[in-house]
């Protein structure tokens, strides 16, 4: 599952994806590329399932996401997550257009997806609702999740919702496959 | 059933479906595995049963005839395979594969996708089937037909 990484600077995007990727990987494979780019790899089991799903996660800066030769990279994601700053109102606000240009690359695919609200260890200083959020990722067909990085809170949950996500499309489309015939 | 080509009588005889497990043909690669689907499913000789991929593309399996092989006709039944290159190779070990061809498949909505190649006569003893890019997510093979004569024994 090529799992495409969303947003802002400094919304948490990289701590995320760190804390996740490194607490009790049995098999963790982590490639930095010459390009300044880093490719995490982490298998996700599905509850009630015998099946797993192994999530590619590429990491890079907010701006370098979209360079010339990050482009090809990108092409044909199987999932999106988007990670914004629960104090910052200019990251979630930016929100639409971080999905807007990863949506241009689905060739018209249904993606699971993934709102994540980061930083909610600094409580005095939310500037994004919960439930704004929360009403705006329904509207998108995302999911929705907060965490903290900082606390370790929730750090597992937006990657086992799209690895869930994920293996419900494969389910659903051997179902298809099966009636082919 | 089983069918016994004589190599001497090739030219006389009919030609028959290569990529059959009961002819001794074998799946020997795929890069995906989903144990439920797996790839022998594409050479069963049965439509109905299928290899699926599970995730992200270029996918790719390869078909070991254990014999060299002149094959005149491929035909692919796949679901939701956008482009598709088929490669032979005549080795004693699957290496050096040359392009037989590569094609941009229709959109097939709820039906198989049933492509033909009808190609010069070619031998091989390996193919190999790289599934490039996709309508979506997963692609299913159900089956490979190589219409043709075994070459020599």
């Amino acid at each position: 599952c090529k799992c495409s990484h969303a947003g802002d600077s400094a919304v948490g995007k990289t701590a995320l994806t760190q804390m996740f990727c490194s607490d009790g990987a049995h098999f963790q494979k982590n490639y930095t590329l010459t390009t300044g780019v880093e490719l995490l790899v982490k298998t996700v089991s599905v509850p009630e399932t015998s099946d797993s799903v192994e999530l590619f996660i590429f990491d890079s800066a907010g701006k370098e996401l979209f360079s010339e030769m990050m482009e090809k990279l990108w092409e044909q994601p199987n999932a999106l997550c988007i990670i914004y700053d629960v104090t910052n109102e200019q990251s979630f606000s930016n929100c639409a257009k971080w999905l807007e240009r990863l949506r241009a690359r689905t060739l018209g695919m249904h993606l699971p997806g993934v709102l994540v609200g980061n930083k909610t260890d600094l409580i005095g200083r939310r500037a994004v609702e919960q439930k704004r959020a929360e009403e705006w990722a329904e509207i998108q067909g995302l999911q929705y999740c907060e965490t903290s990085v900082k606390e370790m809170e929730n750090v597992e949950v937006p990657f086992h919702i799209l690895a869930n996500s994920f293996h419900q499309l494969y389910r659903e489309k051997v179902e298809t496959f099966h009636s082919l015939v | 059933m089983f069918l016994i080509i004589q190599p001497k009588l090739s030219e006389r005889m009919k030609s028959t479906d290569l990529c059959l497990s009961s002819e001794g043909t074998e799946v020997i690669l795929a890069t995906s595995s989903d144990e439920k689907y797996p790839p022998e499913n594409i050479i069963d000789g049965s439509s109905e049963t299928f290899w699926t991929t599970t995730g992200m593309f270029p996918q790719e399996f390869i078909i070991n005839f254990h014999k060299c092989v002149k094959i005149s006709k491929l035909t692919i039944q796949c679901y939701l395979v956008r482009s598709l290159r088929i490669e032979k190779s005549l080795s004693k070990d699957p290496v050096d594969f040359e392009e037989c061809v590569e094609k941009d498949l229709q959109y097939t909505e709820g039906a198989l996708q049933t492509e033909e190649f009808s190609l010069p006569e070619f031998q091989a003893t390996y193919l190999r089937f790289i599934i490039k890019s996709a309508f979506d997510h997963f692609v299913s093979v159900h089956t490979v037909m190589a219409e043709g004569l075994v070459d020599n024994i």
